[in-house]
This record gives structure tokens, sequence and C-alpha cells, in this order.
């Protein structure tokens, strides 16, 4: 911006008169509704022309008092409430919460079902990870892939849709097992989507991951490395991505995960350095692959037999607490459950993934162009529900 | 973090340059490969229905007629959008039974639920000791008002849903 400077101003300029331009740090508000943002959050920026001095995201918008709510419902009713935290990885939250009681309660459950919960958990990953990609290149001015991701991920919600009954909040991992069975030919239809579903992987990355606009966008830019994510707490693909081989389902195996054979991808600054944003998408892209690849085991493996298992009409778990992780599309879902011995929890945590990788947004946004802030914002890849509950 | 770009040589300009048109020459078969050989997938709302999944959850239906006032499904409701009010059945009065033969000890007097209030979550259809509550797979019911979403199983233009949508 020019202006006409008064002497005093002119004395003052680092430009001197000449110039005749006054740096001023102007504050821009990125949001609540903003569609780069992805949901209600709002980052308030400081910027100094076109560079970002201060990035400082504003939570809350969203807040449903999830934990709050838990104290007041018993152990069942609160699946459906798990299920809005993350919407978009809403099997991945139910599984968790599962984990959790049933750890409490010392339930076993069936093999079938233990296959079905890792089958959904799994096409979730990668219908959140789809979603990821679609709203990504969105951010980036391309309009096209979100289509043909959506494309896919209807799929997936198609089959959510006959197995569960919804097609976002399932409520379907249930306490003791899963709510329905999976018909023969839903799993035939599964495997061929499997199939179907590397070589259109492939085709997005040739039409997006690797094109020339789209790597100058993402390469070097928001770069998340090794110590900040340990000093964060940075959890999931963007840990991943700066190459630390650390999966939970891996190196903390939960359900029946230790079964079966899948690689943990990691970043190798392929295109710029290690941690950027184009890394943090080639390791989402191929999570997707592994995915398939356990997907794939899970069609082999699946058992006859119940998908339900015992559990007492009325669920009330001895007074005790317990800590349960789960790794989640986002990152890592932990939740704290203390139960004093009635029918309703006496305390939920939820250690939610998103709300710390917000946390590491004032960090990585000084020094970058406004662009580069939305393409950060975009690779940490957040859903508001989460971050806020 | 090493967050500077390379320095730019001759070399590495027209490289970028050529890279550039390879890449989105690239992108572009594959959408118009898209444009070309690909059926639409989208169908046109109102005129195409699609038909849901049997087990789709939406619109809570009651047949008031099979209920005997457990009001389990209001207890196994998180959200509490349930309202249930009952009263003792006479012991002269004929004996009923529902179509499973539960007999029926109460006479149901309201049976509410609030629809905008549901999430649909279908835990009060799976507690139903006789199946009369039931999730049907009819989506369309947007109403003007809030209050209109309340719905009163026991009136008589509600029980008409009956022959259109319950199956």
């Amino acid at each position: 911006m020019a202006f006409d400077l008064t002497n005093e101003e002119k004395a003052e300029s680092p430009y001197g008169d000449e110039e005749k331009i006054k740096s001023n740090i102007l504050t821009v508000n990125m949001g609540p509704q903003h569609p780069a943002t992805h949901g209600v959050l709002r980052v308030e920026i400081k910027t100094d022309s076109e560079i970002v001095t201060e990035a400082i995201p504003h939570i809350g918008y969203l807040h449903r008092c999830f934990e709050k709510h838990a104290e007041n419902i018993d152990y069942r009713g609160i699946i459906p409430f798990v299920d809005r935290m993350d919407y978009i990885g809403a099997m991945n939250m139910e599984h968790g919460w599962c984990l959790a009681v049933e750890k409490l309660l010392g339930t076993e459950v069936p093999r079938r079902a233990e296959y079905i919960r890792v089958l959904v958990a799994e096409l979730q990953r990668v219908a959140s990870h789809l979603m990821f990609f679609g709203t990504y290149s969105i951010d980036l001015g391309a309009f096209t892939p979100f289509l043909y991701a959506f494309q896919e991920r209807e799929f997936i919600l198609r089959i959510f849709e006959e197995i569960s009954g919804a097609r976002l909040l399932y409520n379907y991992i249930w306490i003791g097992g899963v709510w329905n069975d999976v018909t023969d030919d839903q799993l035939n239809r599964i495997s061929s989507f499997c199939d179907n579903m590397e070589d259109e992987i492939d085709k997005y990355h040739n039409l997006v991951g690797l094109n020339k606009i789209f790597v100058e966008r993402t390469a070097r830019v928001g770069v998340m490395d090794k110590e900040m994510c340990y000093d964060y707490g940075l959890t999931g693909p963007i840990l991943r991505s700066a190459g630390v081989k650390w999966d939970l389902r891996k190196d903390r195996p939960y359900s029946i995960y230790p079964e079966f054979d899948f690689d943990v991808p990691v970043g190798t600054g392929e295109q710029g350095t290690v941690g950027d944003c184009w890394d943090r998408y080639w390791v989402r892209m191929r999570e997707m692959k592994e995915s398939l690849k356990i997907i794939r085991q899970v069609l082999e493996g699946i058992e006859a037999g119940p998908v339900m298992g015992k559990v007492s009409k009325i669920i009330k778990p001895p007074k005790s607490e317990i800590y349960v992780r789960t790794e989640c599309p986002r990152g890592e879902l932990g939740y704290y459950l203390i139960a004093d011995g009635g029918k309703i929890p006496y305390r939920v945590k939820v250690k939610s993934s998103c709300f710390t990788h917000v946390s590491a947004l004032p960090a990585v946004a000084p020094g970058q162009m406004i662009a580069d802030l939305v393409a950060t914002i975009g690779s940490i890849d957040i859903v508001l529900g989460e971050v806020d509950r | 973090m090493n967050t500077a770009t390379p320095p730019l040589t001759f070399k590495s300009y027209f490289g970028n340059i050529w890279t550039a048109f390879r890449t989105i020459f690239k992108g572009l078969t594959i959408t118009t490969r898209y444009i070309v050989a690909e059926k639409p997938v989208t169908i046109e709302y109102p005129e195409v229905r699609e038909v849901l999944p049997e087990l789709s959850r939406s619109r809570l239906y009651n047949d008031v007629e099979n209920c005997i006032a457990c009001n389990q499904c209001a207890t196994a409701c998180p959200v509490d959008c349930i309202y249930i009010a009952s009263t003792r059945r006479d012991k002269e009065a004929p004996k009923i039974k529902t179509k499973d033969g539960t007999p029926i000890r109460l006479n149901l007097t309201q049976y509410t639920i609030d629809t905008a209030l549901c999430c649909y979550c279908g835990l009060c259809t799976t507690v139903c000791p006789t199946q009369s509550l039931t999730h049907t797979t009819d989506y369309e019911y947007s109403q003007y008002t809030v209050d209109e979403m309340k719905y009163n199983y026991l009136e008589e233009d509600i029980k008409a849903w009956r022959d259109r949508i319950v199956k």
C-alpha cells in the first residue's frame, strides 16, 4: 500500500522517503467461515504485506461438551457421541471407545467381529484419506480431483450404509462386537473395490501429486521436522512424514493388527525436504495402499461365526481406570476412562490428535506466504469436530 | 529446517518448464479420459430417486398397536427425544395382545418423538421387545417449523404413513 507519509513517519520508516511505502502489520481473520479452514477454525493472521508474521488459531466454535456429556450417558449411549467427534473417521473413533470399555469389562470379542472391525476401520481410513486428497486439492485450486476422490469415497459410504444403516455416523461397532454381520456379496464387492482402488491411487498421484504446480505449492512448505513433532506431540501421518517410523498398529498393537502384514510409509523428502506438505500428502496416499493391503488380508482370513460377544444388558465396569490409544486416520486417539462401578462413566478424557496438530500451527506459520499457510492448514488435515469435541 | 529453494540455473530453469508441461499434459490425459469414456455417476435427484438400502436408518415409525409402553426406547435414547405417557389398563377391559403375542397391560396415551432432536443412532429400535419401533427408509420429511417435527404416533394422520412406508 502506498501512502503519503508525514515527516515523522518518514523518519521512522525503514524504507526512507523515496520508497513511500509504509510497512505496517495488518491483522486478517481467516475463518471461521472460510473454505480453506476445513470447518469452523478461525486463524488470526498478522501479516506484513504477503508474509505471515504470526498465526493464532482460535478454536471452540464447534464445542459440544462431549466430555461432560459422557458423564451423564451410559456406555452404549456414548457411541453415537463418539461418532460425532471425528465425523470423517467415525469408525475409528468407535473402535477406540469400544476397545477401552471392553478392556475394563474384560469382554472377549468374537473373531469374526474383530475381522469386521479391522475391515471397516481400514475402509474408513481410505475414505478419510480420500477426503483429505479431495479437499487438499481444492485448497490448492484444483477442483477436479475432489470429484474423482468423492466418487470412490461414495462406494465406501454406500457399503457402510448397507452394513450399518448410516452413511457418516454409524453406531456400528458396539461394545462386545459389531451390530450387524457382513454378507459375502458385500465382501466380494469390497474385494473388487480394492483392485480398482490401487489403480485409482496411481491415477490420483499422476493427476495431482506429480503435477509441477502442486509440487511448487507444497514442496519445502510448512516443514514440520522430527524435533518439532516430538516437541508438540504430533502423531499420525505428520510424524511419519517427518521420517519417524511410528504406527500404533505396528508398535503398540491392538485388536488383531499383529496378524496382518503391512508397511509403515515414512516421508523421504522426495520433492523437497523431509516433513514438508508434499511429504504429508504422499505419506497419506501410500497409507491408503497399505490399508488396501490389510483389507485384502481380512477378506482372505475372515472366519464364520457370531459377530456379537456376551455382554450383559446393563454395562457396569468395575471401579478402575484405563488409557487406550488407537491409530486413527489423523493420528493418535486416546481415551482416558475412569469408571466408578456405576452405569455411567465417572470421567472421560479424549486425547485428540487434531487438537495437538492445530497447536503446532503458530510455530510453522511465521515467515510463510498467506497462500502457503492455506497449504499448511490443509496438509495437517484437521477435523474441527475432533479439535473442539 | 531447509526451506530454501535450490538455486536457479540455466538447466533447472528450462527443466522446470519442461516438467510443468509434461506433468500437466499427463494430468489432462486423465481428465480427458473422464470426459470421453466415463459415464456420469450423479443422478438428478427429484426426478431420479435412489432406493436406500434396507437397513438404512431414517425417520422413525412406531406401530402403536404393537407398542407395550415399556419405556425401554426412551431409556436407551442418548438425546432423550422420546416422550411416552401411559395409563394402567382396567382389569375388566378385554385382553389384547401385540402381533407377537405379548400382552398389553398399559394404555398408551402419548408417544411422541422429536425428530428434530433425534440423532438416528438406532439404539431405540434395537431394544424394542416387540419390534414396533422401527427405522424406515423414508428420508423426505422436511417441515416449515421445528414444532412440526414432533410426531405423536397416536394421531390419525401419522398412522396413515403406515401404508406408505412400513413394509
